[in-house]
C-alpha cells in the first residue's frame, strides 16, 4: 500500500510517515497542494490522507485535482477543526467513515487505511 | 453586497467565534504533533524490546520536538486568553503597534491559508485612546475582505501616522488589489464599529491603501 500524506504541519506528516513505515506502509509526505500535485505526476499512490485546511487550496479542492491525475486513488480527510460544515462536505466526497479528527490514534488510522484499500 | 448589518456587539461575537475557531485549530495541530511524537517514542521502545538498539540522540530530538510543540500550544493559549480578556477591556490609551501586532498574530493562520503575509510597519507607533478590541475587530474585517480576493503570495502592511487630533491607520496592499471594493465592503459590514470608534474609512486606489481615521482622544 502506498500512501501520500498532505498537511502543512511538516513535523506531523514526517513523523506519521515514519510510523506508517514501521507498520509496512510506504508513505510519502508533502506540505502543500503544489507539491502534492507534482508528486502524483511521478509516483503512484493508492490512498491520500489530506488535511482539510491546507494553505491556498483546501483538501476538498485538492482531492478533485488529484482524482483527475490519478483516477482510482482513494482519500481520507484529516482535520483539526471538526466543524459540521467540514464534516458534511468531506463526508459527501469520501464517506463519513473517512473523515478523521486530529489527533488520530495510529491504530484507528491503520484500520481506516486497510479498510479503504480493500474496497 | 453584504446584507447583514449587525451591532458592534454582534460583530464582536462573530470576531470572537472566528478567532477562537482558528486558535483551537492551531492547538489541535500542536496536539496532533505531540501525539505523533509520543507515538513514535512508544514505537521505538517497542522495537527496542524486540532487540533493536535505541538511539539516545533520536530520543533527545523527539523530546525536544515535544517540548517545542508544548511551548507553541502554550503561546496560542496565552494569545487566546489575552483575546478573551480584551473583549471586555474599557477605553484605554494604547499604541497602534500593539494593536497591529496582536491583530497580525490573531489573523496569521487565516492569512497563511490564503497565501497572505501580514507585516507591521517599523517606527511609526502612535498612541491613541480606544477600545482595542473594536479596533482589532475593524482591522480584521478589512483583512478578511482582502483574504477573500487574494490569489496568494500577497503582503499587507499595517501602519499608522499622526494627523493632528487623529490617527490614520493604513492597510497597504499589493498593487492591483481592489481596495475600493474592499473599502465599500468594510464600510458596510463594519458600520457599527466605525460608528462606535467615531472613525472614517477611505481608500486610495493608486497607492492600494485603505485608511482608517480615528480620533486620538476618544470621547463617549
Amino acid at each position: 500500500m502506498r500512501v501520500l500524506l498532505v498537511d502543512d504541519e511538516e513535523e506531523l506528516v514526517s513523523t506519521l510517515a515514519e510510523r506508517l513505515a514501521m507498520r509496512g506502509i510506504t508513505a510519502s509526505w508533502v506540505t502543500g497542494y503544489r507539491a502534492a500535485l507534482d508528486i502524483v505526476e511521478h509516483e503512484p499512490f493508492d490512498i491520500a490522507l489530506l488535511d482539510v485546511r491546507l494553505p491556498e487550496m483546501n483538501g476538498l479542492e485538492l482531492k478533485r485535482l488529484l482524482e483527475v491525475k490519478r483516477p482510482g486513488m482513494k482519500f481520507i480527510f484529516l482535520t483539526g477543526h471538526g466543524s459540521e460544515e467540514d464534516f458534511n462536505a468531506c463526508s459527501a466526497e469520501s464517506g463519513r467513515d473517512y473523515y478523521l479528527i486530529k489527533p488520530v490514534q495510529i491504530e484507528v488510522l491503520m484500520a481506516k487505511l486497510n479498510e479503504i484499500f480493500q474496497q | 453586497m453584504i446584507r447583514f448589518q449587525g451591532t458592534a456587539n454582534t460583530l464582536g461575537l462573530l470576531f470572537c467565534g472566528t478567532m477562537t475557531a482558528s486558535m483551537s485549530h492551531e492547538i489541535k495541530n500542536a496536539l496532533a504533533i505531540v501525539n505523533e511524537n509520543a507515538g513514535l517514542l512508544a514505537d521505538l521502545v517497542a522495537l527496542a524490546e524486540k532487540g533493536r538498539p535505541l538511539n539516545p540522540e533520536r530520543l533527545k530530538a523527539l523530546a525536544a520536538d515535544i517540548s517545542r510543540q508544548v511551548q507553541r500550544a502554550d503561546s496560542i493559549v496565552s494569545r487566546l486568553n489575552r483575546f478573551a480578556h480584551s473583549a471586555g477591556q474599557p477605553i484605554t490609551t494604547t499604541s497602534t503597534r500593539e494593536i497591529f501586532e496582536f491583530t497580525a498574530a490573531l489573523a496569521a493562520r487565516m492569512a497563511a491559508m490564503k497565501g497572505v503575509t501580514i507585516t507591521v510597519a517599523e517606527d511609526n507607533t502612535v498612541l491613541m485612546q480606544a477600545r482595542p478590541f473594536i479596533v482589532e475587530n475593524l482591522l480584521w474585517i478589512c483583512l478578511k475582505h482582502l483574504f477573500a480576493v487574494s490569489t496568494g503570495n500577497q503582503t499587507v502592511q499595517l501602519g499608522a501616522e499622526n494627523a493632528d487630533s487623529h490617527v490614520i491607520i493604513g492597510l497597504q496592499f499589493a498593487a492591483s488589489t481592489p481596495v475600493e471594493e474592499i473599502g465599500k465592503l468594510v464600510t458596510q459590514e463594519g458600520q457599527p464599529l466605525i460608528i462606535a470608534l467615531q472613525a472614517d474609512v477611505s481608500t486610495d486606489a493608486q497607492r492600494s491603501l485603505i485608511r482608517l481615521t480615528l480620533p486620538k482622544k476618544f470621547e463617549e
